[in-house]
């Protein structure tokens, strides 16, 4: 066998088969406990997927190109049970002993934004945290993703601790993206849109809490690429955006001046944090 | 020499091309003494936006209508001591000066004002509210309404868009009195930040409005959709609450959702329902095959949970078949001109409808200085008015003009 001859087209094939099928990833998430830190620094009992052992309020992200295959690891290092499934597409239903870990795979052949959540005693550990964002896109632009959520702090460790709640009561005190609030959203890279004039750029958003939230921009509209509940809105160029709980948005950016401008939830309850005006959902795009 | 000769010319085409030529220019008074009578017959206090020191300022306030691709500048004026307040144009896309975020462009204290500029963007619905500790202020009243119309004034959605005969306008938004007792309205501030933390009470509103109104007050005010069978009905629904809306009109409306935030939608999305969240904008249009009485029914729901908790209803009375015509966006058209004036102002006034009229000229406290004109106007006619007075010291003064007693334009102007 010539395999001068035969290298070339089986390196030929192997860049075919990766462009049609995408890549293999291997990846591992944390399901891991601690506290969410408000910004009137109370604490409160907060899940989280993470990239380590180590529990940080930001739940992990996974990125990935449209036909991309990835086999995850889920490592369960609590002592309660937990779950793992996958918003809007195949349903995964997969339970994970303490200490245990299962490794999923997947096959995302379908631009969008999904979430990967824990489904078990829906919707507690859900709202405890366990909500993440898979970004399924080939857009080689500047991207930026926002995990939107609500939170009452007293409910957390009631839920934590055993307790039922009446969700028809709930009236949330804290709203976070990435698990921050205003001032300290635009100190994550990640939320902070920044870029400038004529860029193209995407915003990914998921909300992982419980309620709906209506985020405004100043000094754009946007269209939107993605909606994971009405696709016929997609195309909708808007300034004002609803996204419900569970649901996901992938709005695109070309910003036409320069200057610095706020993206905030319009229901104006939400700007607030301990029900202190403005230390909510607020936070600042900048271009220049 | 030849630098400042630069900076003089440079300066002199800015102000001159860039917003020198005002084509529309309005003031905005705000208080924050406003009172409001509610559907029980209580009256609270508000803050809210006026166009003279005389009138209590309205909730929503005063609707603003611009000419697509018209210079516009507002200036706003605090008249009420306490907290500043801004104008946010939300929706219409202008830089940042102009964006009424306190602390990222400015705010206009107690007896300041504050001018905002920008040109009219395409035709749309858009709003306006205060930006300075928003949650409050625009609960309490401060918020109001921006069409812009297609740049030919046609009676159309927007530029090459939908033809229609008649259009109204619903806004809808809620009212907690709690949070208009005298201690949230004189909410403390401190003038030295920029931003204002302030604490927020539980919002758990007891009235759901539309336009201002609910309950028996809609029918009260005479809140409806008059029109004509196979009319073009084209509704502007707006929500500027803190709850969800679900708006439902008559399937015989064969409702199509048709814009959204001042843009037109890609596809026409043909629905009864209309979801409507806070801060957005939707428009539709619809014909009522028949006449009779119908109505449209808006629903207020919590965004936390999910749970109804109220509805309104807002009538539409068909009556008559015949086609209506296209009508101008407005019945008056007046033009000042020079403005600023010297000695004398001539004006123009167009009017599509006649009756009695009277052009006054108002101080700033909207006291009457002099009565210009009196007199019977017919319908499609054109009045010029000349108004010269050397006794009236350098400022800005009103020009108001009613018919029938009703006040139908106000306009600005200013003597050197």
């Amino acid at each position: 066998m010539n395999w001068k001859k035969i290298l070339p087209g089986l390196f030929f094939c192997f860049v075919c088969s990766q462009s049609i099928f995408g890549a293999v990833v291997h990846d591992t998430v944390y399901i891991n406990k601690g506290e969410l830190i408000t910004i009137d620094t109370n604490y409160y009992a907060f899940y989280a997927f993470n990239e380590s052992p180590d529990f940080v309020a930001t739940n992990n992200r996974i990125n990935l190109a449209v036909g991309d295959s990835i086999y995850l690891a889920v490592v369960n290092t609590d002592t309660e049970n937990h779950g793992f499934d996958v918003k809007n597409t195949t349903d995964y239903d997969v339970e994970i002993l303490p200490g245990d870990t299962v490794e999923v795979p997947m096959l995302f052949s379908e631009p969008g934004a999904y979430i990967f959540y824990d489904h078990l005693d829906y919707p507690k550990y859900r709202y405890l945290g366990l909500g993440a964002t898979i970004t399924v896109d080939n857009f080689d632009g500047d991207q930026f993703f926002w995990n939107i959520k609500d939170h009452l702090g007293d409910w957390n460790d009631s839920l934590d601790g055993g307790y039922t709640v009446d969700w028809s009561m709930y009236y949330p005190d804290y709203f976070t993206i990435n698990g921050f609030s205003n001032p300290l959203i635009n100190d994550d890279p990640y939320a902070r849109v920044a870029g400038a004039v004529g860029e193209t750029m995407r915003i990914y958003i998921t909300n992982t809490g419980q309620g709906t939230h209506s985020l405004h921009f100043h000094g754009y509209h946007l269209e939107i690429i993605y909606s994971s509940k009405n696709s016929s809105h997609e195309g909708r160029v808007k300034d004002t955006f609803p996204i419900e709980s569970m649901e996901t948005l992938i709005l695109e950016l070309v910003p036409d001046k320069t200057g610095e401008y706020p993206v905030h939830d319009h229901n104006l309850v939400a700007v607030s944090g301990g029900n202190i005006y403005p230390n909510g959902m607020f936070l600042t795009m900048l271009i220049e | 020499m030849i630098n400042k000769l630069f900076i003089l010319i440079s300066v002199f085409f800015w102000t001159t091309f860039s917003f020198g030529q005002m084509d529309e220019e309005v003031l905005l008074i705000a208080r924050n003494t406003g009172k409001k009578v509610v559907a029980t017959g209580d009256t609270i206090r508000t803050m809210g936006f006026a166009l003279s020191l005389m009138e209590n300022p309205p909730v929503p306030g005063p609707t603003l209508e611009f000419v697509e691709g018209d210079s516009i500048e507002i200036d706003l004026w605090n008249v009420s001591q306490g907290a500043p307040h801004t104008i946010h144009l939300h929706g219409l896309d202008v830089n940042q000066q102009n964006d009424g975020v306190p602390h990222l462009s400015f705010d206009v204290g107690h007896m300041d004002h504050g001018f905002y500029k920008f040109k009219a963007p395409q035709a749309g619905t858009y709003l306006y509210h205060c930006h300075v500790v928003s949650t409050i202020h625009v609960q309490a009243g401060m918020y109001g309404l921006i069409i812009v119309h297609p740049a030919d004034e046609s009676q159309t959605t927007w530029t090459g868009g939908y033809e229609y005969d008649v259009s109204m306008s619903l806004m809808m938004s809620e009212i907690d009195t709690v949070w208009h007792n005298d201690t949230i309205i004189k909410h403390e501030y401190d003038s030295t930040l920029a931003v204002h933390k302030v604490e927020l009470p539980y919002y758990d509103p007891q009235f759901y409005l539309v336009n201002g109104y609910s309950d028996e007050q809609i029918p009260e005010e005479g809140m409806a959709l008059n029109t004509a069978v196979d009319a073009v009905n084209y509704i502007r629904l707006i929500n500027i609450g803190y709850k969800g809306n679900r708006v439902v009109f008559p399937p015989s409306f064969e409702a199509k959702i048709i814009d959204s935030d001042g843009r037109p939608l890609p596809a026409v999305e043909t629905s009864d329902t209309v979801f409507i969240y806070p801060g957005e904008r939707y428009g539709v249009i619809g014909v009522m095959p028949e006449e009779g009485v119908d109505f449209i029914s808006v629903d207020y729901f919590d965004l936390n949970t999910g749970v109804f908790e109220n509805t309104q209803e807002v009538p539409i009375y068909t009556e008559g078949f015949v086609q209506l015509p296209n009508q101008k966006r407005s019945n008056y058209d007046l033009t000042v001109q020079p403005n600023p004036f010297d000695q004398t102002i001539f004006m123009e006034l167009s009017a599509a409808k006649g009756g009695k009229l009277q052009v006054s000229i108002l101080n700033l406290n909207g006291e009457v200085i002099d009565v210009i004109d009196e007199r019977i106007i017919s319908n499609e006619s054109i009045h010029h008015l000349t108004y010269s007075n050397a006794t009236l010291s350098s400022g800005t003064y009103l020009v108001q003009v009613k018919v029938d007693g009703e006040i139908v334009l106000t306009q600005k102007i200013v003597k050197n």
